[in-house]
């Protein structure tokens, strides 16, 4: 009952028509009982007045004494018309009541004056109205009381009450067929819509509904689908390119170590060579567990399960702070390190930290031996910007689109031994990604610029 | 001081085994236990001073093993170390409102357990020393000098803080993930590069107008400093 849409329209429409058919019977109904009761009404005043001009007719004293039975027969006619003619001294000079009939006398009126129409209700149990007015007799005062039992009216009344009710009743179940019929052939598309849903898996994404032909309101519905099916056929390319990825990148640590540790088992060897082998078993380890760490970390940041815990952090603190970590490296390398700009950046202090690490890694790799890696601050438009610039070869044109891409290797051989796991920049992303921001890279001429835009 | 001994609970026979071995040679003595039942039953019988718990136990797990530690008055206040391959935020949670005192997550460097484990064992916090002294080098710690042959190494901030870190932990082997920690407070897995660089820059001053070697390498592992090296 709850869960069925058409059951509960139905219902519902089968008490809307119902309701409105009973309204309309009433009323009906009470319209047809005030015209009958109306016209009765008149008949009997009728009657009155044509009793007192009998009255009034000479030789009327006579008529009533000696032949009463004229009376009956012309005036009441019917035998539930009752009349009653008392002179002054309340004497009954005629009473015509063939069922012996009781009723109340209502007040008697003047001549000539509207009398009041009094209702009663017979022994029998049917309704009955009764009025009385003062008329003349030969100069004498009378007074006139003429009754009216109308049992057929009551039969004819229950009889119409009957009839509406089964009208009501007969519209009211009319109106719940045709509605429930409405109902399941409005839904059709609905229907057509949970069909296509239910053929919906992983590798039939992008099949997409039509909403051509679909009802225009059901468009928007069918629309929200369709993009909830474009991003899950988004999420699911990336996240089984994703793991199709890291198979592959997963193939060169662990062929190496297999291939170097089966060489080494063919034949005995001295102790160096053994140690030798270990110890570069576990430089690829370290690389295979970097990988899976820095996957996890680009896992959970695309899940938005990285909360940042953001504070404002001094840009030259941590500008000192980075350019101390690489100071060895770089000076290795004939890098110089300068840093520039100052002002405050509300974000993880480690995360911050952990993004400024993969540019300046970058920057000190690729840059051209004797030149100056730049790490500087600015506020540009709202946004601070931090960026790391290097000089040296720029990132090839068509490279640039893909430089945050993960496992992206603009030069294959730029990276080959130096232990990379091609997620660097993926993690800088995913970290702007998580602050609300942005990393872009700018390339200029002779340099290559890395921004992190902090909102 | 009498060896302190570990207890570590692994279900993972190669895991438990390397366990075993690398704590014994770290001049720990240990015993291992395969589930959770026996490591519950070992923690009562025999005088442990650390568990080495994995979370991932078959019948009882670590975290029921944890409470069942800790809800012993004989083993309440025993450090445990737990071990978790699950690198979830609720994970790390979990065990520390469970009373575990660290975690490690698998897989990690054998040489950040054995700092741990050994952090965790040192009761009272280490005693800084001010002047330290290792084959003919003198560290003069308040002044923040260097002298080998008596005669003045001189160094940057930098260079200062790795060494006396080194020399602190004089005979240990650290990982660059804690020499990154400690000196730069970079606590990601970073470029490991930049401390053999930074390491190399130091050695050139230290180690390199000297005969004797105070500094050297563990393939695989990270960096020692000490007078003799290991044969």
């Amino acid at each position: 009952m709850k869960g069925s849409l058409t059951l509960r329209v139905t219902l519902a429409f089968v008490l809307i028509v119902a309701a409105s058919a009973a309204g309309l019977g009433l009323y009906l109904y009470h319209a047809f009982v005030g015209e009958i009761v109306r016209r009765d009404d008149i008949a009997l005043l009728g009657k009155l007045r044509q009793v007192q001009q009998l009255l009034g007719s000479p030789g009327a004293q006579t008529l009533l004494r000696e032949r009463p039975q004229y009376f009956r027969d012309t005036m009441s006619g019917q035998e539930n018309s009752l009349v009653r003619i008392v002179d002054a001294d309340g004497q009954v000079l005629l009473d015509i009541n063939p069922p012996g009939e009781r009723y109340p006398l209502p007040p008697a009126v003047a001549e000539g004056a509207r009398p009041a129409v009094l209702a009663w209700t017979s022994r029998a149990g049917a309704p009955g109205q009764v009025v009385s007015v003062t008329g003349r007799l030969n100069g004498q005062q009378v007074r006139i009381t003429v009754a009216r039992v109308y049992a057929d009216r009551t039969a004819m009344f229950v009889r119409y009450r009957r009839q509406i009710v089964l009208a009501c009743t007969l519209a009211a179940l009319l109106a719940g067929l045709l509605a429930a019929f409405l109902l399941v052939h409005g839904l059709r598309p609905l229907r057509a819509i949970a069909a296509h849903a239910a053929l919906v898996r992983p590798g039939r994404l992008d099949s997409q509904l039509d909403s051509e032909n679909a009802p225009r309101e059901l468009r928007p519905l069918i629309d929200a689908l369709n993009a909830m099916l474009v991003r899950l056929h988004d999420g699911y390319t990336r996240l089984s390119g994703f793991s199709a990825d890291l198979a592959h990148e997963f193939r060169t640590p662990v062929n190496n170590l297999l291939g170097q540790t089966q060489v080494a088992l063919a034949q005995r060897r001295s102790p160096d060579d053994y140690e030798e082998l270990l110890a570069s078993n576990v430089e690829e380890l370290e690389r295979l567990s970097r990988m899976v760490d820095s996957m996890l970390f680009l896992a959970r940041a695309r899940q938005e399960d990285v909360v940042p815990e953001r504070q404002a952090l001094a840009v030259e603190e941590e500008f000192a702070r980075m350019a101390e970590f690489f100071e060895g490296m770089a000076e290795e390398r004939g890098v110089l390190l300068d840093c520039a700009g100052s002002g405050t950046v509300q974000a993880d202090p480690q995360l911050l930290r952990r993004a400024l690490a993969n540019l300046l890694s970058n920057a000190i790799r690729h840059a051209s031996p004797g030149s100056t890696v730049m790490l500087a601050a600015a506020q540009v438009a709202g946004e601070t910007e931090l960026s790391v610039t290097n000089q040296g070869d720029p990132v090839a044109a068509h490279d640039l689109p893909h430089l945050f891409e993960r496992f992206y290797r603009g030069d294959a051989s730029r990276s080959a031994g130096t232990g990379s796991t091609g997620l660097g920049l993926s993690i800088v992303s995913a970290i702007m990604a998580v602050h609300g921001g942005r990393a872009e890279v700018r390339p200029l001429p002779g340099m290559t610029r890395f921004v992190l835009l902090f909102p | 001081m009498a060896a302190m001994h570990i207890l570590i609970i692994e279900d993972e026979p190669k895991t438990g085994d390397y366990l075993l071995r690398g704590l014994r040679e770290s001049g720990f003595t240990a015993s291992l236990a395969r589930n959770g039942r026996d490591g519950l039953h070992l923690a009562g019988e025999e005088e442990v001073d650390l568990v080495v718990l994995d979370v991932m136990l078959p019948r009882m797990d670590g975290w029921e093993v944890l409470a069942a530690l800790r809800a012993h008055e004989a083993t309440a206040r025993l450090p445990v170390l737990f071990l978790t391959a699950r690198d979830e935020v609720q994970d790390r949670v979990r065990g520390l409102e469970l009373g575990a005192d660290d975690y490690l997550v698998k897989p990690f460097a054998f040489v950040e357990l054995v700092a741990r484990i050994r952090t965790l064992l040192r009761r009272a916090p280490l005693r800084e020393d001010d002047a330290l002294c290792i084959g003919d080098m003198e560290i003069d710690v308040v002044a923040r000098k260097v002298r080998r042959q008596g005669k003045p190494v001189l160094l940057t901030a930098q260079e200062f803080n790795l060494l006396h870190l080194l020399a602190r932990r004089q005979g240990q082997v650290l990982s660059r993930a804690l020499i990154a920690s400690a000196v730069w407070d970079i606590n990601f897995d970073s470029d490991t590069n930049v401390i053999d660089a930074a390491v190399r820059r130091l050695r050139r001053k230290l180690d390199d107008p000297f005969t004797l070697k105070l500094i050297h390498t563990r393939r695989g592992m990270g960096y020692v400093c000490e007078a003799e090296p290991q044969a």
